[in-house]
């Protein structure tokens, strides 16, 4: 609003020096990070380069377009890969994770956050302890308790997996940043009667929209990624992620790029679509929040 | 509109799942993905006519992953029906009791090539049927010898060492050479005396590396094919044995690329490439040595649920045209004796040195060499091509180190 | 006060989780830490055995250096350029969206193609950067990238500063977004320039932002395996064996789980001190401002 009335009355006289130099640096800092932008997305371009490449084509002319767009390596990674149908399943087992991790992950934070005694800084630095755990020796004993539970191949075990494994960084992430809200709002509350579980609800939860939001994204990538639990937990071939029809490209004695970079195209397609559209409802929901 | 075709799916899945109630085998490999099918969608669909009543579900698991996502399924008491294992495993697992025994009076385990029963051999017990021993040695293009007038693939160190300075001369790259794997291999064809000092008399300790006349003398020769121009040594240690090189060698961007046969499917993919598969140059024989990798087989653990159905599974892979079909895809050898040879012809100098017994079983792959000692020839190689002026016993001295710490 | 603690179910199921899949397995690694334990079958007590030969050799120590000096350097360069990016971006709302998701692209796909994809970049014969710089007569500057052993340890760490620069610009975004509004026009009002701005208003306020990133990136890259793995393998000759390539080198390529976890245990120790140390500072940062 100040810029506005600032710069009302100067825009009737002539050619107003301020504002085309204002244009002109704003220009110039969009340009700037637009390029380093595209540098930064080179490498991803190449891959995709490659991707539609023969594989003569790929050694003798390595930075070259392809001659024509070869799709006949789409073609052979889609006939197989059981597409539709693995994409539904990585979707729907990343979602459901990462509403139960937002949600339990934000819960258990905002009491340590709050509660700043030593009780809670030694929970914060156990939850530490939980993201730097050794992967391999959680293996086991986690098939153990899914088998003995019986969640071995179903969705609710892979997605209960994924929660557990994902949770120590969700409650990281949300201590740190609850611990930034000012305590003056919580006390407002207070005074108008609302209770603990209340304050969080109406007051925290809403301020934490952009912390949900990437700690969303974060959580998004790792599960859709990971092909190690799904391998483990679900034999059941309809329930497989759409990673794991990724994987199969990959050789044990090497790769072939013609074969390996379609498929991993086509498998981090949607992901990158349900990134954008994610981000897109997540930042309308965010400035909605500030705004009340 | 959308919700209809979920739910199409949802159904069509639904009435596949359950139209057949028979016995789901359950089987884990590293092959039979989309980089290595080795034949197995064929198979698999001969199986199931075959015994309509079992329905293969083949799961496929990157070698390397198998150790992360087998061993709790085995230790939990649900593991798959059949998986595949190689001699490693076979130690390991077999080793820990969770293997069971296929039986030592099966006719395919008393037809096995000698050598190789005694890897899947534990306590009189066959704990995996082998499926394969498949071959390492020099990837040759022809059309580039061509260039400089040679018609044969290069299978003395002489020969090798003319062709590398006949190409090097036509601006040719004559050889890939990498630390990580290809060197290894001409390390230990000239290293390893087929009819000589077997390889356990290192493992075991009784004899050293450092002063080993044989593996001394393979050194020099590594410095003779420098100076034969047949590569820049340290420029190596900057190629991806597994990736980056086989894609210059498609390319038609270096002659001569030491490999196994397993990359000959793909290199067939390749339109124009024209190639040859030959044995390894050696001092110790005159039509080149062929390295033969042993290969995985089956193994059905202890606890599996469906033990009828994997055991034929087994039955159907011991016949000799199923096999075959394995071994035409794998481009590999059948590890038992009289197996009849599925190569390819572009493989027939090698398959010729094979014939002629010029040939050793890659100690790696026989468990006769630690698995340690490979992470240290990889790493030790790659250190000597970075350094070739300094003394050959740098590089043995580590060796021997290796093999007493694992003693 | 009492209502408060009451607030402490809420962190129950955390708890729980905690405890089930996190304390559980890292006191089972301690336990195999002292045994000769191959990943399956019987594990046999050797005792002190597997640190003493930890300690007495001089290959560890320098593994662990090399590990503690390239999370310096991924940590400050990616500590740097998310800032960087993120203080930018807040500045420009127009194209905030489609930057934040590009740059984040990379973290997007699987190491294993993000490493497949460099080691074609880098490959000395036919690789994209040098063809790159041949063509753009800059040929003098091609380099063995992943070959020499004095630069392999700066490409490995530069792929993956490349890959996680949208990460820490995510975290700092998120943080600017907690930003309110009033204060930067409150400085725009003075007369403040955007550096100005920056230094003085945003950053002490981004301390919260600052600690999750800087803890995390820490964590993460001290473990981190996958890009060195398939870019180098540790090579050439043992120049990018981080402590976390020999874990998985004795794991799955010899089996030594024992020893493994041993190695495993010495590493949490660093990371829960490097954390903790880090944490401390951070902290008391924040506090101050």
């Amino acid at each position: 609003m100040s810029d506005l009335t600032q710069t009302l009355p100067q825009v009737k006289s002539g050619p107003d020096w301020v504002l085309i130099r204002k244009r002109t640096r704003s220009f110039i800092a969009h340009a700037f990070v637009l390029t380093l932008v595209a540098i930064m997305l080179l490498p991803l371009f190449y891959m995709v380069m490659m991707s539609f490449k023969t594989s003569t084509e790929i050694a003798q002319d390595p930075l070259g377009l392809p001659e024509s767009l070869y799709w006949g390596n789409y073609m052979a990674a889609l006939s197989s890969m059981g597409y539709v149908r693995s994409v539904l399943n990585s979707i729907g087992i990343t979602i459901s994770v990462i509403v139960v991790v937002v949600l339990t992950g934000a819960m258990a934070a905002y009491p340590l956050a709050r509660m700043n005694n030593r009780i809670s800084k030694t929970i914060v630095m156990v939850m530490a302890l939980g993201l730097a755990t050794p992967n391999f020796v959680t293996i086991t004993p986690i098939y153990v308790i899914f088998r003995d539970l019986g969640l071995l191949d179903s969705y609710l075990g892979i997605v209960l997996a994924f929660a557990a494994l994902k949770l120590p960084l969700a409650v990281f992430f949300y201590t740190g940043f609850i611990a930034a809200i000012p305590m003056d709002l919580e006390e407002a509350a207070k005074l108008d009667n609302c209770n603990s579980w209340q304050i969080f609800w109406h007051v925290i939860r809403p301020l934490l929209a952009p912390v949900t939001a990437t700690l969303s994204l974060f959580i998004m990538i790792m599960v859709w990624n990971d092909f190690i639990y799904p391998l483990l937990l679900l034999t059941d071939k309809s329930k497989l992620t759409v990673m794991i029809a990724v994987y199969k490209f990959v050789g044990n004695t090497g790769i072939d790029p013609t074969k390996l970079f379609p498929a991993a195209v086509l498998g981090s397609l949607p992901l990158l679509i349900m990134f954008v559209a994610f981000q897109r409802k997540i930042m309308a929901g965010a400035t909605a929040g500030a705004v009340k | 509109m959308k919700r209809t075709i979920i739910g199409q799916t949802a159904l069509a899945v639904m009435m596949a799942s359950t139209a057949s109630a028979a016995t789901v085998l359950d089987v884990v490999a590293w092959k039979g993905n989309e980089a290595e099918p080795a034949g197995m969608p064929e198979l698999i669909e001969k199986f199931e006519s075959e015994n309509p009543d079992i329905d293969v579900e083949l799961t496929f698991v990157a070698r390397k992953d198998v150790d992360k996502v087998i061993p709790p399924r085995l230790q939990a008491g649900t593991p798959p029906d059949v998986t595949m294992v190689d001699g490693k495993l076979v130690a390991l697992w077999g080793g820990a009791g969770l293997l069971d025994d296929l039986g030592t009076s099966t006719e395919w385990y008393n037809n096995l090539i000698p050598s190789v029963r005694d890897i899947v051999t534990l306590d009189d017990k066959a704990l995996s049927y082998p499926l394969e021993v498949i071959g390492m040695g020099n990837f040759v293009n022809m059309d580039l010898l061509a260039k400089v007038g040679i018609d044969k693939a290069p299978v003395t160190i002489d020969a090798l060492k003319a062709s590398c300075s006949a190409l090097a001369a036509a601006g040719i790259s004559p050889m890939i050479f990498a630390g990580g794997f290809p060197a290894m291999l001409f390390v230990g064809a000239n290293g390893i005396d087929p009819k000589g000092i077997s390889p356990t008399e290192y493992s075991s300790g009784d004899r050293q590396f450092v002063g080993d006349d044989n593996f001394n003398r393979t050194f020099d020769l590594v410095r003779e094919l420098v100076g034969a121009e047949c590569f820049d040594p340290k420029l190596q240690a900057g190629l991806d044995p597994w990736a980056t090189a086989p894609q210059e060698f498609k390319a038609g961007n270096v002659a001569i690329l030491p490999q196994g046969a397993w990359n000959i499917g793909q290199f067939n993919d390749v339109e124009g490439l024209n190639y040859q598969f030959a044995p390894m140059p050696s001092v110790h024989t005159d039509y080149g040595l062929a390295l033969d990798l042993v290969g995985p087989g089956w193994a059905i653990p202890k606890d599996a649920a469906h033990k009828e159905a994997a055991a034929k599974w087994i039955e159907f892979f011991s016949r000799e045209e199923n096999l075959n079909v394995f071994l035409k895809a794998e481009g590999a050898y059948s590890p038992y004796q009289g197996g009849k040879a599925t190569m390819p012809d572009l493989a027939t100098p090698y398959t010729d040195a094979r014939a002629k017994g010029s040939l050793i079983l890659w100690p790696f792959s026989t468990q006769e060499f630690p698995s340690a000692l490979q992470s240290e020839w990889e790493d030790s190689i790659t250190g000597f091509l970075l350094n070739i002026d300094a003394a050959n016993e740098k590089t043995l001295q580590r060796w021997d180190d290796v093999i007493e710490d694992n003693l | 006060m009492r209502r408060r603690n009451s607030l402490y179910i809420f962190t129950i199921p955390a708890l729980l989780v905690l405890a089930l899949f996190f304390i559980h397995p890292v006191l089972l690694t301690l336990d195999m830490s002292f045994t000769s334990y191959k990943g399956i079958g019987e594990a046999k007590d050797v005792g002190w055995r597997n640190y003493d030969r930890i300690f007495s050799r001089e290959r560890y120590y320098s593994e662990i250096w090399l590990t503690l000096w390239y999370t310096v350097i991924v940590v400050t360069a990616l500590t740097i350029l998310g800032l960087f990016f993120a203080a930018m971006l807040h500045r420009l709302p127009l194209i905030r969206n489609f930057a934040r998701a590009a740059l984040y692209t990379p973290a997007m796909m699987s190491f294993v193609v993000v490493g497949y994809v460099w080691q074609f970049l880098y490959s000395p014969l036919n690789g994209g950067i040098n063809v790159a710089l041949r063509d753009l007569g800059l040929g003098a500057l091609e380099q063995n990238w992943l070959g020499d052993p004095a630069l392999a340890i700066y490409s490995v760490a530069f792929t993956q500063i490349w890959m996680f620069t949208g990460f820490t610009c995510a975290i700092f975004l998120a943080g600017f977004a907690g930003i309110p509004e009033e204060i930067n026009e409150a400085g725009r009002l003075e007369g403040a320039n955007s550096w100005q701005r920056f230094r003085y208003l945003e950053l002490p306020l981004l301390g919260p932002a600052i600690t999750v990133s800087v803890t995390l990136t820490t964590i993460g890259t001290l473990r981190t395996f996958e890009l060195p793995f398939i870019l180098t393998k540790g090579g050439p000759d043992g120049a990018t064996r981080l402590l976390s390539i020999e874990i998985i080198d004795n794991l799955f390529g010899q089996y030594k789980f024992g020893f493994a976890s041993a190695l495993s245990i010495i590493m949490l120790i660093i990371v829960l001190t490097v954390a903790f140390v880090q944490n401390k500072i951070l902290r008391d940062r924040e506090d101050v401002s």
